[in-house]
């Protein structure tokens, strides 16, 4: 089994997916409210953007790295920014109560923990309650984020085609729940409406600097919470007991590009899945059940009677969990003395799909393209 | 509320009918499947529940219940919250 294992590197090291600004006196040089945009006076004259932390946004953004607004202000606030830095951001909360609140807020549209985004206010006590109400979050006055483009939380080791996407992406996001909430249907029904395509294949050598980032940036839809190198990803393509399987998601909003993947190790009578990873852009689309059920279905086609998929036990993982049992995968029991040698290190069990059983049913609604055969090697 | 119905049971409806936004659940038999074709909750709908479960009744069911067991059904999972709850004062 050890051979089956990915190997790890890179560390665990947060990654900040998404930058929260305040407005006034951070990406203004001013205060909305009192200036004549503020005013509702017509003509420009609001108080000009933040050079310096503009620079940052957009460099940071082309890192794949989102941005949104918390501040206290009206509404019309975000878009006078937007006009003014020329970004669309993915995410605003402007009105008057806690910037902690405004704060969960976008967390929950963005489907964020919160030790993945930074929030940057000059109000040394805006700060304070962020930083007491989420102790997650990195709380940052505007002049340190000034140089935080050095800083290698706000740098990924790969920037790859889908993180350059990721603010469209999440654009096309809001225009798919928006459409969502005003859809009469059932929500099997507005999946389907969406022509929500899954498509499951083989990866090649272009696909491996998006998998590295894949194993750094998911949580709760990965198995092994162990980040894997570029490079142990291109030995594992190369490998005859290997085979490395990307999944894309596209539907009538957006391509999605490359969501998900996981490297299978086939033997003759089982596959063991050491990894298994997708994107939370995917979440709720059924992508994580088309790949389970490709997954036993492709593995009985080459006689296989079973798949087996190490999980760590850890609280962000449940929702793939919940994903493997409601496919029919089983935690075996632990050997006895198993756990000995992990004592304070997390708990992984070995959750097992037999192929005698009925396999899971694909969700209606999911188009899987796939004419991808596993060989036996 | 009949004499077989505990606390858990009632309290564990009214948090789905919250999260689903469906009075239904309500009145759901204890019998119904949390998942899928009954409640009809997705795996992120199973987490927040399982969140809401822990910080109300103190019971960490994905830390323990490895099968996820506890959520075949309603009843089910408030059998697993009442006996992982009983020995404590």
């Amino acid at each position: 089994m050890a051979t089956a294992e990915p190997g790890a590197a890179d560390g665990p090291g947060t990654v900040i997916k998404c930058v929260i600004w305040d407005i006034d006196n951070t990406l203004l040089d001013g205060v909305y409210l009192e200036s004549a945009a503020g005013a509702g006076e017509p003509g420009p004259a609001g108080p000009p953007p933040s050079a310096g932390l503009t620079a940052v946004l957009a460099e940071l953004a082309g890192r794949g790295i989102l941005h949104a607004l918390a501040s206290r202000n009206p509404p019309a606030a975000a878009g006078y920014v937007q006009r003014v830095t020329g970004h669309r951001f993915a995410a605003a909360e402007c009105g008057w109560d806690a910037k902690s609140q405004a704060i969960r807020r976008i967390l929950a549209t963005l489907d964020l923990p919160a030790d993945a985004v930074a929030f940057v206010d000059d109000d040394a006590l805006e700060r304070a309650e962020v930083a007491f109400a989420l102790p997650g979050v990195t709380v940052l006055a505007p002049e340190e984020m000034a140089g935080a483009a050095d800083w290698p939380q706000f740098s990924p080791a790969v920037v790859t085609d889908e993180a350059r996407r990721r603010g469209e992406l999440y654009l096309a996001r809001q225009r798919r729940q928006e459409e969502a909430s005003a859809f009469g249907g059932s929500r099997a029904d507005f999946l389907r409406w969406c022509q929500t395509r899954v498509t499951i294949g083989p990866a090649g050598p272009d696909d491996l600097p998006r998998l590295h980032e894949l194993s750094v940036r998911t949580h709760q839809f990965n198995s092994s919470g162990v980040p894997v190198t570029q490079a142990e990803f291109d030995r594992l393509l190369g490998s005859a007991g290997h085979r490395l399987v990307t999944v894309r998601l596209a539907d009538r909003f957006g391509d999605d590009g490359l969501v998900g993947g996981c490297v299978l190790a086939v033997g003759p009578g089982g596959w063991d899945v050491p990894l298994l990873m997708m994107s939370c852009r995917a979440m709720g689309r059924g992508v994580i059940d088309a790949l389970l059920a490709w997954l036993c279905g492709a593995a009985r086609a080459v006689g296989a009677d079973r798949v087996t998929l190490p999980c760590v036990i850890n609280p962000r993982n449940v929702p793939l969990r919940i994903a493997l049992t409601g496919a029919g995968f089983r935690v075996e029991e632990p050997a006895a003395g198993a756990d000995s040698g992990t004592a304070g290190r997390e708990r992984i069990a070995r959750y097992t799909r037999p192929l005698d059983l009925p396999l899971p049913d694909l969700p209606d609604w999911v188009v899987t393209r796939s004419d991808w055969a596993v060989t036996r090697p | 509320m009949t004499k077989d119905e505990s606390a858990v049971l009632v309290r564990l409806r009214s948090m789905l009918a919250d999260l689903t936004h469906d009075d239904a659940a309500r009145t759901a038999p204890p019998e119904t499947p949390l998942l899928r074709d009954g409640i009809g909750l997705d795996s992120i709908g199973g987490t927040m529940l399982l969140t809401e479960v822990e910080r109300v009744f103190g019971v960490d069911v994905a830390g323990t219940d490895l099968n996820l067991d506890s959520l075949a059904s309603i009843g089910a999972l408030a059998d697993y919250i009442e006996a992982a709850t009983a020995g404590r004062a």
